[in-house]
């Protein structure tokens, strides 16, 4: 047992330390808190701070080289993910593209396909959105019923997508469409389509923090060239679930160091308001409890990918872990802080430390997205617990 | 970087898991448990010592082997795992104490082989917040009574915390044995009129305070890991409406959170343990985190194992009642949550 960072991973990490403190300009909870900070402003900042990690090669961290990728490892990613985090660092934009597709390019997409869209979706040039929920199909994806007809050397595609991050913002969209309509798994296909194909209407959906980061999308008789499938026809479902557990993949080390830092404002929060009763003490020191175990979980994760061992189905618990922590923290930082703490951030007398309000709203979709925690812990109790098929 | 055990580490654990489950199995450990005046066997006692166990962490000039939290908590674990009953983590932390202290390497000698029992008589008072002052130690006597001291009754040595330090008394002692739900701990109060030597200042807990937490929910982990197995087992054996009763979601999805805590105890366990062994800035906090979390996790684990065997959970008969009940006394002792809770926001300066 070494829970110490190789000498090498350390050199990584201090180098990557004095680049963000170069290179940011101010923590991304002082760009967000600009008054002329606008919901469209703040994604074309990302996208030109995307750039700049690009060109500095700290994206696509664990991809080979020959299609753009750093050809590091799982440390160097998780690694990378903590130090964002400690700075403060503002996220880049296309997170759906370099977190679902670029593996699933790399796993199951052709050459010519790497070639032509790794790079731009790395620069964030070419930002992307995934197109899996549909109003009938979310736990149960294999539901989905957008359809992809084959018409020559194109997919004609019917249907619709919901839910879909970024979309308002997104210039393609992979997507997930039944070629099959009797193969429930086998009749799915992977489908890179562009957004401004005839045929496609993206339409902003707001949301309960009242921004519209999502949105839903629709194909009436869209025409996308048969090149733009990835894997073979009715591979859909099984490119989905690789990509699926890359999106599970090790954050428990990043999130743990955003929520200390919160949680350092909220013990700071106390002291000024003289919130010192047993009561309060008990509910900061509990947070601070699960944080730390959460760290545990992250830095046993980290040493497993410097050991050679890939995640296996228990990531499922890492999810349930941060997603539940979630939202236990901000609805007890909403109790701690009392009426203040709803106050939006543009309102006066609202704290500028952490937009408490905006993430107490907020943690209530990490435990809906990516698996939400019912499937994850269906995901536990089939392949770690090895029970038996549910009864309901 | 590694989160397995090294080769070494494994070796221990593997032989610890042999050596235990052929000596110390736990329908044998249940009549010691019900039957014996002491909770323990003495006899094997010697063949704890006689494998080098109690010296697990202590240096080489007191016969010890010089190992760290890590290795105890491995030992630790398989001991939870069966439910051992006994004063072997109560032992080590008296020698602990002791051979930090420096005075009374002879003594610790003995305890390494096996010949004395010594154990910490640190509460002042049966209920937590009741007033007291710690015992006060006067021209080399300490007069007073100390409650809940372990295995109090087989105690060859008592490490007394008082108001100006920790002294070391030697027995016979005049005890009061105490009953408790826990089976596999005894309990006793002991008036104290005795001549003692001094060990050092109470600052000597501190260190020992640590290894006790960590110790305490290496033995934790050991009673959810056990209890998830026997849960698991029973429900795929257990029918109803003609399935296995761990068809049903309603205890899947229970049985998948129980796995999380166990899991994730493990994780805070063994990092605990390493900042301890490498004095890592954060072992303060890590080991208040390990001890806090581990308490509650335990209870959940062991009770919903015994909510999921239903009517046979209950019972006497059935082991799972044992780790349940285990499982409270190490929460409550070697640092309670409440003390563990003030240590973590204490540690990050909150």
């Amino acid at each position: 047992m070494d829970l110490q960072l190789s000498p090498q991973h350390l050199e990584f990490r201090d180098q990557l330390r004095a680049w963000l403190s170069t290179n940011m300009s101010r923590p991304w909870r002082e760009e967000i808190r600009d008054p002329a900070a606008t919901e469209d402003g703040l994604m074309n900042f990302r996208r030109a701070w995307q750039k700049k990690l690009y060109e500095a090669g700290y994206l696509g961290m664990d991809w080979p080289k020959e299609w753009g990728g750093r050809g590091a490892g799982e440390v160097e990613k998780a690694i990378f993910e903590e130090e964002m985090a400690r700075a403060d660092a503002p996220p880049i934009l296309n997170t759906l593209g370099i977190g679902l597709l670029g593996p699933a390019l790399i796993h199951h997409g052709s050459e010519e396909q790497r070639r032509r869209f790794i790079p731009p979706m790395l620069a964030g040039d070419e930002i992307w959105c995934q197109g899996f929920s549909e109003p009938g199909a979310g736990s149960d994806l294999a539901a989905l019923r957008t359809s992809a007809r084959i018409d020559g050397d194109h997919f004609v595609l019917n249907g619709q997508k919901i839910w879909t991050t970024f979309g308002p913002w997104a210039d393609w969209i992979f997507v997930l469409a039944r070629t099959d309509s009797k193969d429930r798994y086998g009749g799915i296909s992977f489908i890179l389509t562009k957004l401004d194909t005839p045929g496609v209407t993206v339409r902003p959906l707001r949301q309960i923090t009242g921004e519209s980061e999502f949105g839903e999308v629709f194909f009436e008789d869209a025409r996308v060239p048969r090149v733009n499938l990835v894997g073979q026809i009715g591979e859909g479902w099984r490119i989905a679930m690789t990509v699926l557990a890359y999106e599970r993949g090790a954050m428990s080390l990043a999130a743990s160091v955003r929520f200390g830092r919160d949680l350092a404002a909220l013990a700071a929060a106390c002291a000024e308001y003289g919130r010192t009763s047993a009561a309060v003490r008990e509910k900061l020191a509990r947070l601070l409890v699960e944080n730390e175990v959460m760290r545990a979980n992250g830095i046993r994760t980290l040493a497993n990918f410097a050991d050679g061992k890939s995640p296996g189905p228990e990531s499922s618990i890492e999810k349930i872990y941060w997603s539940e922590f979630d939202k236990r923290f901000r609805d007890t930082a909403l109790d701690i802080l009392g009426p203040g703490g709803q106050l939006l951030r543009t309102s006066p007398d609202a704290r500028d430390d952490v937009d408490w309000a905006r993430e107490f709203l907020w943690s209530r979709a990490g435990t809906i997205y990516s698996g939400s925690s019912e499937i994850q812990r269906n995901i536990i109790s089939k392949r770690v617990l090895n029970l038996p098929q549910d009864a309901r | 970087m590694k989160f397995e055990l090294s080769d070494d580490q494994a070796l221990l654990r593997n032989s610890t898991r042999d050596f235990l489950t052929s000596e110390f199995p736990l329908e044998k450990s249940r009549n010691v448990m019900e039957h014996s005046k002491e909770g323990y066997d003495p006899g094997e006692w010697r063949r704890l010592a006689e494998m080098g166990y109690l010296g697990l962490v202590l240096p080489a000039r007191v016969g010890g082997q010089g190992l760290g939290a890590v290795e105890l908590a491995v030992v630790l674990e398989e001991m939870g795992r069966l439910c051992l009953p006994g004063p072997f983590l109560d032992v080590v932390l008296a020698a602990s104490v002791l051979t930090a202290g420096g005075k009374h390497d002879a003594l610790v000698g003995e305890i390494v082989a096996g010949k004395k029992i010594a154990t910490l008589a640190c509460h002042d008072a049966p209920y937590a917040g009741t007033a007291a002052r710690p015992l006060a130690v006067t021209s080399g006597r300490v007069q007073g009574t100390k409650y809940f001291v372990p295995f109090a009754a087989s105690a060859d040595a008592l490490v007394v915390a008082g108001s100006d330090g920790l002294a070391l008394a030697h027995g016979p002692f005049a005890v009061t044995a105490l009953s408790t739900i826990d089976l596999a701990q005894r309990f006793g109060d002991v008036a104290l009129e005795h001549p003692v030597t001094p060990i050092g200042p109470l600052a000597l807990l501190d260190r020992v305070d640590r290894l006790a937490a960590v110790g305490a929910s290496a033995m934790l982990l050991g009673i959810m890991a056990r209890s998830l197995e026997m849960t698991l087992e029973y429900v795929q054996t257990r029918q109803a409406f003609k399935r296995p009763i761990g068809a049903f979601q309603a205890l899947q999805h229970r049985l998948a959170d129980m796995l999380l805590k166990t899991e994730s105890t493990r994780s805070a366990v063994y990092r605990a343990a390493w900042c301890l062994d490498t004095d890592d800035t954060d072992a303060a906090l890590a080991c208040a985190t390990a001890k806090a979390y581990a308490g509650d996790a335990a209870r959940l684990v062991c009770g919903e194992t015994i909510q999921m065997h239903g009517g046979i959970g209950f019972t006497w008969e059935l082991d799972v009642q044992l780790y349940f009940k285990r499982a409270k006394t190490l929460e409550q002792h070697y640092g309670s949550t409440e003390v563990q809770l003030e240590r973590a926001l204490a540690a990050a300066g909150y």
